[in-house]
């Protein structure tokens, strides 16, 4: 080992920092927040940019920021496993798993795969484009490969800092689990645009909406606060989804815009933000109580607690709100009910305050839907959350 | 002459589908922005939405910037005009101008072009009627690569499961045991038994997908139901287009009259073109038909002129009051028809054989002895995908220009184009291939413009109230080879006449 000299050290580094022992966060954790929040931010502003501006190329800001987010995540995840790989380090090769003959931390491996992913979707999108239109549909096929792409990269930086997590103790390992819940609150903030078109304030006194809400939002809620044993864990995952959406919903119309591209139907001359979150908030606290309480029992019972909860509190908070921001007393700026896309003709504006019809049958019908669904993904959110609090490497 | 830029879209042989004429989706115009008269060319992409290219010719130099805007003629979306684009003279040639138009629904679109220079500024409103004719299928390359890509990422998730359950939950240094190992196999079996349904499931949901875009989206032309009725009377009924309906908003399927009929009706007998026939069918007022479909727009009611016995390719010209227009096809097998002589509009044509003579002749004989002569560049080859000019004169039989050629439905000539296999039919006129109606409909939009008033009509060579004189042209391009024929009419001495032209088209 002393005739290898700088490179060597330099890899030594490297494996001092990601040893058990380290006293830092990796340089690659905060490679992979700052990739995963540039997707993700980049996402929202892009959607932004579709319902303000309309005209968009390969290049504009809010695809190269999405861009840059992939790029960062492979270029991060290659040196850890060519790292790894090629490198003499005992301690990183000990720590790492191993697939076609390369070696390096799990999550690396997850998260190229998922930067190959996104990679992949980009001529299939284009293709797509060509074939059928540049109007923009958010779950057309080729998007859904480039948003199974971003959750590869996304749960592959949540299995790379979960490892360390786990592999540390006492004040390090709290840092690592503030850094755990914040890329979480990441991964239901990108969940809550995938479900943009179906939980509108309108549509909040209807069955889609809880059923929408019941399908991935527990089981990430589940999985990441039981991953990071914290007690709060739900609850400041979704504050601070909450937190990001509140932050952008006021800050984007401070922007001047206008469309580029006709026909516009509504006159719109700021930045057109996405709508005031669910609030989600409370039903992720009513998971803590659950989970702070019959934490131990036997994994179904606490899975069909956690979805009941969870669903209960969604209905009872989410149903008067939506009550109120259907009102006159939502339409201002804090709240953002006055914001319309410009491809949404001004005589149907009132819609947006005006409820869905259903009936009550349709209501119950739906709501204990929402509970089964939300029991189910609960139980999957306990498989792999539990799964999360074991890796190592 | 304008060059066509090739479209930077795959065209699969283009299909049949387009809304007004057949087969000739682009647009020609020429018309006066102010003081500067303009030739503009909009190519139209396959699918909407996508983007047209957009070619402008100043005749004169002197014009220093263009700037474009596409929008809704009628209708909620043409209220707010986004920012125009900004087109800057091509380096080779001062007066060429080029540029891109987002065209992101179909419907009866315009595109204003406001030229600036030396003489002031002035706008024309040039309509364009976009409708989705075609989707692409992928590449053989693309679906290649994508195809190696699938199977690179289903065995690399495959493993990653492999290596989580073999290796994830071990303490660093520690070595895996036979039942890890065991454990990282089931785990891949099963991860690569899920990958397969999910991608059965997800190539299930891209065809549905594909499918219903694609039906939604394409143009699907309206059924022109023709009857005949005794008494030499032809019924022609508008079939209901899924298409029209789900864009009542900003295609509409009420009709508005096209330089003064809401129908355009030519009979053409198949398949030697040796027969023409230019009606005006009229919708009955209060008198009962007997229905050959329910549905549709209504009825119209045309009493047949004289005719030979054949089979006729029709073709309906009409115009929805969006300024949507659409060409209806059919065929009819007619008898020896002893009808009515022509009156009005109403004209007709007796022609050679398409194809007969070796070289096609450049004049043809008028009805009146007149004679109307195809002046031709340089006798040179034509070729499709480039804007052309037809000019014609007519001359008496001694050779002398006429000087007395009347408007003839309010314009300078009318021209038809029609492909020997019928899958090309445009009606054109000497400002270009938009109906009269959309051109008005778009001129009233123009700022400044007073309704009906003059300065619509003054935008126009062909409306305007000089004398014709004798010569009469008109601008278009052939979408692809093959031979034409071309019927041109013209009024003279209150007759309607017709010359008939074959061309060679490479």
């Amino acid at each position: 080992m002393a005739h290898s000299m700088p490179m060597d050290l330099a890899r030594e580094g490297l494996a001092e920092r990601a040893s058990p022992k380290a006293l830092a966060v990796p340089w690659y954790i905060w490679s992979g927040l700052v990739a995963v929040s540039s997707i993700a931010f980049g996402l929202y502003w892009d959607i932004s940019w579709h319902m303000t501006i309309g005209r968009d190329t390969f290049w504009t800001p809010a695809h190269l920021l999405i861009q840059f987010g992939g790029i960062l995540a492979a270029i991060t995840c290659s040196y850890l496993v060519f790292a790894t790989t090629f490198g003499h380090n005992p301690r990183l090769r000990e720590a790492s798993v191993g697939m076609w003959g390369f070696r390096g931390p799990l999550g690396a491996f997850l998260c190229a795969w998922g930067g190959v992913t996104m990679v992949t979707s980009a001529p299939f999108d284009n293709w797509w484009h060509n074939s059928f239109g540049l109007d923009v549909q958010i779950l057309s096929p080729p998007h859904v490969v480039l948003a199974i792409g971003i959750l590869g990269v996304e749960i592959g930086f949540m299995v790379l800092l979960v490892a360390q997590q786990n592999r540390a103790d006492g004040a390090l390992r709290a840092k690592f689990t503030r850094l755990f819940l914040y890329m979480a609150s990441i991964g239901l903030f990108l969940h809550l645009m995938l479900l943009a078109e179906l939980i509108d304030p309108n549509q909040m006194h209807a069955p889609m909406g809880y059923r929408a809400l019941s399908l991935g939002a527990p089981m990430i809620l589940v999985a990441y606060s039981l991953a990071s044993d914290h007690k709060w864990g739900a609850t400041i995952i979704a504050a601070s989804a909450m937190a990001m959406r509140i932050f952008f919903l006021w800050t984007f119309p401070l922007f001047p815009a206008t469309p580029k591209l006709g026909p516009v139907y509504t006159n719109v001359t700021h930045m057109v933000p996405l709508s005031f979150p669910v609030l989600l908030i409370f039903p992720a606290m009513a998971i803590d109580l659950v989970r702070q309480r019959l934490g131990n029992r036997n994994k179904w019972l606490l899975a069909a607690a956690l979805g009941a909860a969870y669903v209960a509190t969604l209905v009872a908070i989410e149903w008067p709100w939506a009550s109120f921001m259907v009102s006159p007393l939502a339409r201002n700026r804090i709240f953002g009910m006055i914001y319309f896309p410009y491809q949404f003709p001004s005589t149907l504006h009132y819609l947006a305050y005006k409820f869905e019809p259903t009936t009550a049958a349709e209501m119950a019908r739906g709501l204990v839907i929402a509970c089964v669904s939300a029991t189910a993904t609960s139980r999957l959110g306990l498989a792999f959350g539990g799964w999360l609090a074991k890796i190592r490497r | 002459m304008i060059k066509r830029i090739l479209s930077l879209l795959f065209a699969v042989a283009l299909a049949e589908v387009c809304a007004a004429h057949v087969g000739s989706p682009d647009v020609y115009f020429q018309g006066e922005a102010g003081p500067y008269h303009l030739v503009v060319a909009v190519m139209t992409p396959q699918m909407i939405p996508g983007i047209a290219e957009i070619q402008i010719r100043a005749a004169e130099p002197g014009v220093r910037q263009m700037r474009i805007v596409p929008l809704y003629i009628v209708g909620e979306g043409s209220k707010y005009p986004p920012p125009p684009d900004v087109l800057a003279p091509s380096k080779d040639d001062p007066q060429f101008f080029s540029g891109k138009l987002w065209l992101m629904a179909s419907g009866s679109w315009q595109v204003r072009v406001e030229a600036d220079g030396d003489k002031g500024s002035g706008t024309i409103a040039v309509p364009v009627p976009a409708a989705a004719r075609a989707t692409l299928p992928m590449q053989r390359g693309l679906g290649a690569m994508l195809g190696a890509l699938m199977v690179l990422l289903v065995a690399a998730v495959v493993s990653i499961f492999g290596a989580s359950r073999r290796e994830g939950q071990l303490e660093p240094g520690a070595a895996p045991t036979v039942s890890d190992r065991q454990g990282a196999r089931l785990a891949m079996a099963v991860t690569f038994m899920i990958a397969v349904v999910l991608l059965a499931l997800g190539g299930g949901w891209w065809k549905s997908a594909a499918a219903k875009r694609a039906d939604r989206m394409i143009y699907k032309r309206p059924e022109l139901l023709v009857s005949l009725a005794p008494g030499n009377t032809m019924t022609l009924h508008i079939g209901e287009s899924q298409w029209h309906k789900l864009r009542d908003e900003v295609v509409s399927t009420r009709l508005i009259p096209d330089h003064g009929h809401l129908m355009h009706l030519f009979l053409i007998r198949m398949p030697q073109m040796d027969r023409f026939y230019h009606l005006h069918p009229v919708q009955p007022a209060g008198k009962v038909l007997a229905p050959v479909n329910e549905t549709g727009p209504g009825g119209f009611v045309q009493e047949l002129p004289s005719m030979d016995a054949g089979q006729y390719k029709v073709f309906a010209d009409i115009v929805h009051d969006s300024g949507f227009p659409d060409t209806l096809i059919a065929e009819v097998n007619l008898p020896q028809t002893a009808g009515q002589p022509l009156t009005g509009d109403d004209s007709a044509v007796s022609a050679p054989i398409i194809g007969d003579a070796k070289s096609a002749p450049l004049v043809s004989n008028l009805s009146d002895g007149t004679r109307m002569i195809w002046e031709r560049d340089n006798g040179g080859p034509l070729h499709s995908n480039q804007l052309l000019w037809f000019r014609l004169r007519v001359e008496d039989a001694n050779g002398k220009p006429v000087n007395d050629l009347e408007p003839y439905m309010g314009m300078a000539g009318h021209a038809e184009f029609v492909r020997d296999d019928f899958s090309v039919f445009a009606h054109v006129h000497p400002d270009g291939s938009a109906p009269m109606a959309a051109v008005i409909l778009a001129d009233k939009t123009l700022p400044g413009a007073n309704g009906a008033g003059a300065a619509p009509m003054a935008n126009m060579p062909s409306m305007s109230s000089s004398p014709i004189g004798s010569k009469v042209s008109f601008p278009y391009g052939f979408p692809k080879a093959g031979l034409y024929r071309i019927f041109v009419q013209v009024k003279h001495n209150g007759r309607v006449e017709t010359g008939v032209f074959d061309a060679r088209v490479q």
